[in-house]
């Protein structure tokens, strides 16, 4: 039923999300100075509810944010039909795991949802959703 | 020093005696021939045969008659063979076990009352006393157990000194033993019910201080040495006060404390413990539990601290394996210098909303209310008009990392089994089958996973795209299954990306969901806010009232109406549409109809299928 492009996209849309998440939590992890640079200069972090808006803003509260380490244990990704940017590739990643601060023993699971575009053979993230897993009704 | 002819015995439980075998003997019994032994035809050894015991004299004859002439030769053997006259019981020489519990078997002490018998003994051992332990009556002995080794050794010379008013000696012999126990769910009530009389809720505090001398725990044999009883009450703890700060197990006589490790997943919030008076003999016994925060700690009378001559020492390396104590043995420890390495972090605060367009607001409320409305109902189908014709969804699943509850409502079967996954479905078309294209697909999906009901309060709500083209929603929360056993509580994820319709409404076009199961935290507060409003920075808390079908034709009049007529006549909502729109939206007369066509049984029964 669905077409070979459609399936294409299926494929890619996979592929992309391994790679974009090895080397995002890589750079989140280890290099976090250069992370923003992911980012689309518009683009928009929602870090468990807080907005920060636009690559420079979101570089100051990555550095603020303590140490910390991420493991994946899913990840998911869908193409998205209409383009967020006009005629641009869009792809929804979801990627799933255990995160630790401050070099603490404590896993908190973690979930988190990105918006990637591709721009000039690069591939940007338009928005980012990041929540923890833990009980948000106070 | 032991008479001649005397030995040392070691009372190990598997350790038998010799003794001739003139009295009754018992088939079942445990027997061994010694070869060593001539003069004697059957130099049988019995332990567990009470009657026989009786008969400790001849024992005693027996084992220095069996060394045999190899090893002491010199010595007379056989001597007053059979005779009735009793040793002296001071020559037998006591020697303690490897663990504290004796087991004090008393011969025939089913002739007498457990008062009589008790009471004899506690005269005997005045001024100490005992606490005897799940006594009872087996066969015709008397059986009980002390957990005190000084008690034992004096119990072991009370053999055969008290005349009791039938003419008789009481023989008492003890043995090095733990009593049998098996965890059932009567036990594990009694535990829960001990413990909560030594719970104090407003200190989170939790006193197991000699747990198994507790009057209420006095007929089980309930110590907390035991690992497999441990594991109980922690199990309990957690599930009835995960948010322990403060235990104490002293006196415990705890000795491996390896599965202890528990503690540190089960109980995050455990900040002072006590180990006092047990038996740990070592400070790296204590590093299963490195990762408990602990700021006090007590560990005074156990043979661990006797290994340091100096108490620095001894201060210093338990700092090091619990670098944030600021208490330990009872005494304020002086602050430890440390760098300046700011390594304290903390995060930013939480949110429950974020809107990036606060336009977005009623639309997302609405969304959110209607979507799960029908989510959460008993179909799922007309979920099928909120898809978009070609919409996507896929779904992943995981287990929490070192969770280790796995009761069947733990069971993620139902979403694992469906899982994409792409860091385990690595086949292109694998990832292709899993991921589920167009409305039909989607919502036959959804359809076949377990029926829900979402705690719409305590959703996490992210708007981070808001323009008229595309709209994305993602929101964070938990449910719980309502046609499971156990109603098990869910976490989950889940990403829709929405766009505008030719009808002037809205579509999904993607949907993304994770599940995993909840964290404690999470289960603790599921459905807890109630009918208040959450604590939205930006929003109020969406409406609970269920309402029909994600439906932009019909204004708020006719979805009212819509909904009306659905709770009253039971209809569905496809039926409940066709119904007010061959009346025009008259209400009343939509009614009268249905009154009508149902009095008549015209009406199908699919029109009530929902």
């Amino acid at each position: 039923m669905a077409s070979e492009v459609v399936l294409k996209n299926v494929d890619n849309a996979c592929e992309t999300a391994e790679e974009f998440t090895r080397l995002f939590y890589k750079q989140l992890d280890n290099s976090r100075h250069l992370t923003s640079k992911l980012y689309l200069d518009t683009g928009l972090l929602v870090w468990n509810g807080n907005g920060i808006n636009g690559n420079e803003k979101i570089q100051k509260f990555l550095m603020d944010l303590p140490a910390s380490n991420h493991v994946l244990k899913t990840l998911d990704a869908q193409h998205i039909k209409n383009n967020l940017v006009s005629n641009k590739l869009t792809y929804l990643i979801q990627a799933c795991g255990d995160v630790t601060y401050n070099n603490d023993q404590v896993k908190t699971p973690f979930q988190q949802t990105f918006l990637v575009v591709a721009i000039e053979g690069k591939w940007k993230i338009a928005s980012d959703c990041f929540r923890l897993q833990v009980p948000y009704n106070n | 020093m032991p008479k001649r002819g005397g030995r040392l015995r070691n009372w190990k439980p598997n350790e038998h005696f010799e003794h001739d075998d003139r009295s009754h003997s018992n088939n079942t019994r445990r027997v061994s021939f010694k070869p060593g032994t001539n003069h004697r035809k059957n130099k049988f050894r019995s332990w567990n045969d009470a009657s026989q015991i009786l008969l400790e004299g001849d024992i005693d004859m027996g084992a220095s008659g069996g060394q045999g002439p190899n090893k002491r030769g010199f010595r007379s053997r056989g001597g007053r063979l059979g005779s009735p006259a009793p040793r002296p019981a001071a020559r037998k020489k006591f020697i303690p076990g490897v663990l504290p519990w004796y087991q004090i078997v008393i011969p025939y002490g089913a002739k007498h009352e457990k008062d009589v018998i008790l009471r004899a003994l506690l005269s005997f051992l005045s001024p100490d006393v005992f606490i005897p332990h799940y006594y009872k009556i087996n066969g015709n002995a008397a059986v009980f157990f002390v957990d005190d080794v000084k008690i034992a050794e004096k119990l072991f010379y009370a053999d055969r000194k008290i005349v009791m008013t039938d003419g008789f000696k009481l023989v008492v012999i003890v043995r090095n033993s733990v009593p049998n126990v098996t965890i059932d769910a009567d036990m594990k009530q009694k535990m829960k019910l001990a413990m909560a009389k030594r719970y104090n809720a407003t200190t989170k505090a939790l006193d197991l201080t000699k747990f198994h001398a507790d009057p209420d725990l006095s007929d089980i044999f309930c110590a907390l040495f035991r690992p497999v009883i441990m594991l109980a009450a922690i199990d309990i703890i957690a599930e009835n006060i995960p948010d322990l700060e403060a235990l104490n197990l002293n006196d415990n006589k705890l000795h491996g404390i390896e599965h202890l490790k528990i503690l540190c997943t089960k109980l995050k919030n455990l900040k002072i413990l006590y180990l006092g008076d047990n038996k740990i003999m070592f400070l790296g016994s204590l590093d299963p539990l490195k990762l408990l925060p602990l700021v006090e700690l007590y560990l005074k009378g156990n043979p661990l601290v006797k290994r340091f001559n100096d108490h620095d020492i001894y201060v210093s390396d338990v700092r090091k394996k619990f670098p944030k104590l600021v208490r330990l043995d009872g005494v304020d420890l002086p602050p430890a210098i440390g760098f300046d390495v700011s390594d304290e972090v903390t995060l930013p605060s939480n949110r429950q909303w974020f809107l990036v367009d606060q336009a977005g607001q009623n639309l997302v409320r609405d969304f959110v209310t209607q979507y799960f409305a029908i989510y959460d109902s008993d179909s799922r189908q007309p979920l099928l008009e909120a898809y978009e014709e070609t919409a996507m969804f896929s779904m992943a699943a995981t287990y929490p990392t070192g969770d280790m509850r796995n009761a069947p409502e733990n069971k993620l079967n139902a979403y694992i089994s469906k899982s994409r996954n792409i860091m385990r479905i690595t086949e292109r078309e694998s990832r292709r089958r899993y991921l589920k294209i167009g409305k039909l697909q989607v919502v036959s999906f959804l359809s076949d996973l377990p029926k829900t009901k979402h705690d719409l309060l305590g959703f996490a709500v992210d708007l981070p795209v808001f323009t008229p083209g595309m709209i994305v929603l993602t929101m964070n929360g938990v449910f719980k299954e309502t046609n499971v056993s156990g109603n098990p509580t869910r976490s989950f994820h889940r990403t829709f990306v929405i766009i505008p319709n030719s009808n002037g409404g809205f579509s999904i076009t993607n949907d993304m969901m994770f599940v995993t199961n909840t964290t404690r935290e999470q289960e603790a507060k599921a459905f807890s806010a109630g009918t208040e409003q959450p604590a939205a920075p930006v929003v109020q808390a969406p409406a609970v009232a269920p309402q029909p079908a994600l439906q932009p034709l019909y204004d708020d009049n006719q979805r009212m109406m819509l909904n009306m007529l659905g709770q009253q006549t039971g209809m569905n909502e496809h039926w409940s549409v066709n119904c007010l729109q061959e009346t025009g939206w008259d209400y009343q007369r939509a009614l009268f109809i249905f009154n009508q066509l149902q009095s008549e049984g015209k009406i199908p029964p699919e029109a009530f299928v929902k």
